[in-house]
């Protein structure tokens, strides 16, 4: 017999902690509210038969937000087996309000009482036999990040489900109240409703999701009882809220005793009167998002002169498949040309690229995962709020928008968080135009190519501020013509400053870093063949001409002439105002679409054929023997075999030569035109796997149409500005 | 008086709320509810920090000023 135990309680509570304690699965924790924001399965790491449900975390059962829609029906219309109800027993009184409603569904309950060691270091002390006697449910203290107690909860939870039994009936309401829910029950039984007893309370309560399930004429009645009992204009939501917490307020007077009366100051709150002071805290957040890219990105980290840990984990990446590279050129030395080239140049080469800056995406969210879980990302969120608000936005879309910075795909799932819908929408669109780390190759490849003699790095963070500066020009245009609905509020728990596990943060930024490495192994893969594909081919392969006319018989054509050519030919025309209206950048920017990465990708294949042997002699003979061996020739010595190699790697994709693809200026002759299109890169259509992220936020392809929309026009609007300007004056 | 008015410090009591339908419902989930009582323990040019029913909860201005407490 198998059974379902779902996990429900407030967010920031313990649920995914003890999700994972359970399952023995690695799901990211935060100290963020609402880090889980869709449900998760897993099964019991001790009995495969149980099957362990994650809702997202709930303040209530009435459909606020998004999160709370999922909980709710969840526990409502499939009725799992049994819910554990883990409450925070730090702020006992706030989780009870849910407690309560989860009780009145009438699905039989375990009752968690978590973050036990913080509540004895209070010196409070919570009688769960007193709570579990008042409730009818079990009622088993835990601490769910050290695993106390856990084994007594499953025992319990199992039980329960086994028995099926509903909670008792709690005396919550008054007589009134109660008296009205009664005759409100007694329709809803009579028109054959089920759950009448909770659908009572959420009709009487005008709970508009529940209304929409019920008749019209029956919805009439029951408003009729609210009206007979309280008047035409009550709002008995109020009332029921208020009784619910009265009663709360009875219970724990009872089971709880206070170690101190009123509020001490706590650890959390005198580290808030600094991180949230109204001078201190924007300075403090400044240099702390300094150093949180300085660790990413930094060829000088700390001003110490070494590589910062992003940038030395990439290195030695890069030189691990550099080694996998020649390996596979070496066995496939006797393969035909055309497979040597789909292997080498294809596969190889495109994966490499991405392979390169994977690392310096997981430091970033390592990092990420560290704010967030140690409580200091719910402060920004509300320190940043007052400037977001100029903006039209609410503070909390900062947490989207950082993470942008490093893939759009978590970026844009990361919205769900948001409370209004006006934010949400506006936030999804402005991640796209984020620098996330697959457009940094593209910004390394054109500055040391096309901006060789100005100041590359003031050229790259440029970058940033445009992004920024575009986002927030968008914002501002959205909130005046499109979404008028006027500002929102911003609402939020902040949790207590806990130092979080090595274990949490490493799980919780390789959970970010999966679905870009997936991404990477999948989609960019294919793309990168279909690249090469495009690229080296055309009809004639096909019929037999290119055949003949080969020397070598391959059916291989030159680039100039392939499929790519063609499609690259038909759409240049388009960019040509934006001053690179020819059809290799073209390609570039449709590849850029399938993933960002291709961009570079597809410059080094379309410009390959720039790189012939005789150029690299000559290109390489630069350099002396030493720099030589730097550069990866094996005992400095110049050798024509690795020549090509080392050339994409090192000169290529890390960017550094004014010489790399000398063609590339015949295609984009001015530095107006190649800020252009890097802008027109970095804000145009993200990859197709945040555009799917999008429509799973948005909803419609409707919405995602419109909003990809906005993100084209952005693009196209400021790479044309960028370009006549740029020409005007420089 | 409106709960934006209340220096740090200062306890006051829950009187009532005037805004949207579905904001009150959410503050109502937060613990804000009639009668109950809520303390102002920090703030800055984005808000106030409150507590209320043990929790640290943050809010903007605009949302305090329609918070009514005596």
């Amino acid at each position: 017999m198998s059974y379902t135990i779902a996990l429900a309680g407030n967010p920031n509570c313990g649920k995914t902690t003890l999700f994972n304690d359970l399952t023995g699965s690695r799901q990211r924790v935060g100290n963020w509210p609402g880090v889980t924001v869709d449900k998760k399965e897993g099964t019991y790491k001790k009995d495969k038969e149980i099957n362990i449900m994650d809702l997202p975390g709930t303040y209530s059962l009435s459909p606020y937000s998004a999160e709370e829609i999922i909980a709710r029906d969840y526990i409502v219309k499939e009725k799992p087996d049994a819910v554990i109800d883990i409450v925070d027993g730090t702020s006992i009184e706030r989780n009870l309000y849910l407690t309560l409603q989860i009780l009145e569904t009438g699905v039989p309950t375990v009752i968690a009482l978590n973050m036990m060691d913080e509540v004895e270091a209070r010196g409070d002390k919570i009688g769960a036999e007193k709570l579990s006697e008042t409730f009818g449910v079990p009622v088993v203290p835990v601490v769910a990040r050290n695993g106390k107690g856990i084994q007594e909860l499953m025992e319990e939870a199992v039980k329960a489900a086994k028995e099926k039994k509903p909670p008792k009936k709690l005396p919550i309401f008054d007589e009134k109240l109660q008296g009205a829910i009664d005759e409100a029950k007694k329709l809803l039984e009579d028109a054959g409703e089920s759950d009448s007893e909770w659908k009572a309370v959420k009709l009487l309560e005008n709970d508009e999701n529940v209304a929409g399930q019920v008749t019209e004429e029956l919805k009439k009645q029951i408003d009729g009882i609210v009206a007979k009992a309280y008047g035409p204009e009550a709002d008995l939501e109020a009332v029921v809220a208020d009784q619910r917490y009265q009663y709360i307020a009875k219970v724990v007077k009872n089971a709880v005793k206070k170690g101190t009366t009123g509020h001490v100051e706590t650890k959390s709150d005198k580290l808030d009167k600094i991180l949230t002071n109204r001078i201190l805290a924007l300075p403090i957040f400044a240099v702390i998002m300094y150093l949180l890219f300085a660790c990413t990105n930094s060829e000088n980290f700390l001003f110490l002169g070494i590589n910062s840990p992003g940038i030395w984990l990439a290195g030695i990446v890069e030189s691990i498949w550099e080694r996998l590279t020649d390996l596979a050129a070496g066995v496939l030395g006797g393969a035909s040309p055309w497979v040597y080239s789909l292997v080498i140049d294809g596969i190889m080469e495109g994966l490499g690229a991405i392979l390169g800056f994977i690392p310096l995406v997981l430091v970033l969210y390592i990092l990420i995962s560290f704010l967030e879980d140690c409580g200091y990302m719910a402060r920004i969120a509300f320190v940043l709020d007052r400037i977001f608000r100029r903006f039209g936005l609410s503070g909390r879309s900062f947490i989207p928008l950082l993470q942008g910075f490093g893939c759009s795909v978590p970026a844009v799932m990361a919205t769900r968080t948001l409370e209004s819908e006006k934010d949400r929408k506006i936030t999804t669109i402005l991640a796209g135009f984020m620098p996330c780390g697959a457009k940094l190759p593209i910004f390394a490849l054109f500055v040391s190519t096309l901006f060789a003699d100005s100041n590359q790095t003031l050229v790259t963070y440029s970058l940033y501020i445009f992004s920024i500066v575009v986002a927030i020009i968008v914002s501002l245009l959205l909130n005046k013509f499109v979404y008028k609905d006027g500002a929102s509020n911003f609402i939020m728990e902040l949790p207590q400053y806990r130092i979080p596990t090595l274990k949490s943060i490493l799980i919780h930024g390789w959970e970010k870093v999966k679905g870009f490495a997936v991404k990477a192994g999948t989609v960019i893969f294919v793309s990168t063949i279909l690249i090469w594909f495009l690229s080296g081919f055309n009809f004639g392969s096909f019929n037999g001409t290119n055949a003949a006319e080969n020397e070598d018989g391959s059916v291989m054509c030159e680039m100039n002439d392939s499929f790519m050519a063609s499609i690259g030919n038909v759409i240049a025309p388009v960019f040509k105002p934006l001053g690179f209206g020819e059809w290799r950048p073209a390609v570039g920017v449709v590849t850029g679409w399938i993933a960002k990465e291709n961009v570079v990708v597809t410059f080094a294949q379309l410009y390959d054929e720039d790189v012939t042997d005789e150029y690299l002699e000559e290109y390489f003979a630069q350099y002396s023997p030493e720099e030589l061996e730097e550069l990866g020739f094996e005992g400095g010595e110049y050798d024509a075999e690795a020549a090509g190699d080392i050339y994409s790697e090192s000169v290529l994709f890390e960017g550094g030569d004014e010489n790399a693809l000398p063609h590339m200026k015949d295609d984009i002759k001015t530095k107006a035109a190649a800020y252009a299109y890097m802008v027109f890169n970095l804000l145009c259509m993200p990859c197709f796997a945040a555009v799917g992220a999008m429509k799973r936020e948005l909803k419609t392809w409707k919405e995602t149409g419109k909003a990809v929309a906005v993100q084209m026009v952005t693009a196209y609007v400021v790479a044309l500005l960028v370009n006549v300007a740029g020409g005007l004056f420089l | 008086m409106a709960l934006a008015m209340m220096e740090v410090g200062e306890t006051r009591e829950i009187r009532a709320f005037h805004g949207k339908e579905e904001v009150k419902r959410h503050l109502q989930d937060l613990g804000f509810v009639k009668g109950e009582h809520v303390q102002v323990i920090g703030e800055n040019p984005s808000g106030l920090i409150l507590l209320v029913k043990g929790v640290r909860i943050a809010l903007n201005r605009g949302l305090a000023s329609q918070i009514i407490v005596a």
